[in-house]
């Protein structure tokens, strides 16, 4: 099922800490140039036809490596893809050339209608199959490998034999997509369903995991939230340095999506990340 | 059907129809699963809602939070999303409003915050160069038909609703304040994009026949007798000279006479 891809054209991102691009900082992004060393965002926000966000994207684009973080694929759905955002998607890859592509292990449709959420699917040999093929289908159109992230979830479906860990190194093996690590929801998953979040870490494949995520959560009762809208907590960052340590050194970004603070507040999160990284040591296993 | 489809389809149903015990044998423990539907439930509206406030700024000022929660909670009920993209969510707010018999003028700033929205993001286009404007004038006005900006929007309203979203702009100055509720008094406006920020111009009758006899496709010789019949003495080059300073003709086409 896994393709071979043409050679990317794009400038690579390095295995340093970059930030989450969000319109409310793109004025003081384009006046002052902050020391990062690359810039993600979600593409559905410039699918218009023309207009600021599209010119502002491309004065990034010429300073800053772009990677594109997808939230509207719908993966995992069983119905079928829409080829409208599909064809979207890849006119504007076509257009800022990304260093990276990636969308999330979850679903969002369902009979046509859309709850536009990263939903959970059950761990069966039936979503696998599907989920797979899915991926395969979208990285034909798009020509090149997706990146699939691991995503918070708030219920455990009953039937749901396979441990998200496997599922995921599974899907990167049949299909080639890489692993968009996101610790964070590794964490809150953990704590939620009293699950060892270093279980999850260690099934992994180191090579297939090709970008990290942090983020801040926050706490509803006994229940954590992935909401973006805080720094990154302690247990947050100490898991990312195992992680380092055991994965080596990956393009980590600062995502930051709700109660957005100052621009310089996100730059301090990517610089700490910098420190792990420039610190880490890598552990056979 | 598959067994996943079969799960999706009861997720959506509890989650959008609070049908919360379609799920109750899916999820464990079961005794988690009304909390699990509640919360996801929670979370989805709470971005629909967002989403129809990024949208609706105005309306969301003029109606206050609650009311504007309810207004989208009804919309999503009515016109669930139907894409991955979120951009055309909130299109059939107006419609809505309309069958839900709100005060009308509530209906008709909800049109124009549409069309604003639609504007932000339309095509670009490059303005008009003076070369392009000797040879237009090199022909006779009645071969020449015009373009306007893919982003301009004309729009009529019984109310002059854009005194409303004028007033209610971050950046508006006092005198722009309105009272409400506003007058009957028919309105024409052009919404419009310059250097990337909407702008809602007032157009009077003369002004809007002009841009809607344009925007269909009339020739310039035609539209300056249309409008010499409604207002006699009209300046019909000086308008267009202000139209073309503000980017809203982008283009035009010389027809050949047979």
């Amino acid at each position: 099922m896994s393709l071979e891809f043409p050679t990317i054209t794009s400038t690579p991102i390095p295995a340093l800490a970059g930030i989450g691009l969000r319109s409310h900082h793109f004025r003081e992004i384009l006046a002052e140039n902050p020391s990062v060393a690359w810039m993600e965002t979600h593409p559905e926000n410039y699918f218009g036809d023309g207009g600021a966000p599209l010119h502002i994207l491309e004065q990034i684009r010429s300073r800053y490596p772009l990677s594109f973080h997808g939230v509207g694929l719908s993966l995992g759905s069983t119905d079928p893809i829409e080829h409208a955002h599909l064809h979207k998607l890849k006119a504007l890859i076509d257009r800022f050339e990304p260093a990276f592509v990636s969308e999330h292990l979850s679903w969002s449709s369902v009979g046509g209608r859309f709850l536009n959420d990263l939903l959970p699917l059950p761990y069966t040999p039936e979503s696998l199959d599907h989920l797979c093929s899915r991926i395969a289908a979208v990285q034909e159109v798009l020509r090149r490998p997706l990146l699939i992230e691991n995503i918070t979830r708030y219920l455990t479906w009953r039937d749901s034999p396979i441990p998200e860990g496997e599922f995921m190194a599974e899907v990167a093996r049949k299909t080639g997509c890489g692993i968009l690590l996101d610790i964070n929801n590794v964490y809150v998953n953990a704590i939620n369903f009293h699950l060892d979040p270093l279980e999850f870490l260690k099934v992994i494949p180191a090579h297939a995991v090709w970008e990290i995520h942090l983020a801040g959560f926050d706490r509803f009762g006994r229940r954590l939230i992935d909401t973006h809208g805080q720094a990154v907590h302690l247990e947050v960052w100490n898991l990312y340095e195992w992680a380092i340590n055991h994965l080596g050194p990956r393009p980590t970004l600062i995502e930051w999506d709700t109660n957005l603070p100052a621009l310089h507040v996100l730059v301090e999160q990517a610089a700490h990340a910098d420190a792990i990284l420039e610190g880490c040591h890598v552990t056979a296993s | 059907m598959s067994r996943l489809r079969e799960i999706q389809q009861a997720f959506s149903e509890c989650v959008m129809e609070g049908k919360p015990h379609r799920l109750a044998t899916e999820i464990a423990p079961a005794e988690s699963a009304l909390r699990s539907v509640a919360f996801y439930r929670r979370a989805i509206r709470f971005n629909y809602t967002q989403v129809l406030k990024i949208t609706y700024p105005v309306l969301f000022q003029v109606v206050g939070p609650r009311y504007f929660d309810t207004l989208a909670r009804g919309y999503l009920k009515t016109y669930p999303s139907t894409s991955g993209d979120l951009f055309p969510y909130g299109c059939l707010l107006p419609a809505f409003l309309g069958d839900l018999q709100v005060a009308p003028w509530l209906v008709q700033l909800a049109r124009l915050e549409w069309a604003c929205h639609e504007a932000y993001q339309a095509a670009d286009s490059p303005p008009l160069l003076p070369e392009h404007l000797q040879a237009i004038a090199s022909v006779g006005p009645a071969r020449v038909t015009v373009h306007l900006h893919a982003a301009a929007r004309l729009l009529r309203f019984p109310f002059p609703v854009h005194r409303v979203w004028l007033a209610l702009q971050p950046d508006a100055s006092a005198d722009e304040a309105v009272n409400l509720p506003l007058p009957e008094e028919e309105t024409g406006v052009v919404v419009t994009r310059g250097e990337g920020k909407i702008q809602v111009l007032p157009l009077n009758q003369s002004d809007y026949l002009v841009l809607e006899a344009m925007s269909h496709g009339v020739d310039l010789a035609t539209v300056e007798q249309m409008v010499a019949e409604v207002q006699p003495g009209f300046d019909f080059s000086g308008f267009v000279a202000e139209v073309l300073k503000q980017s809203l003709i982008t283009g035009f086409s010389i027809k050949d006479f047979l």
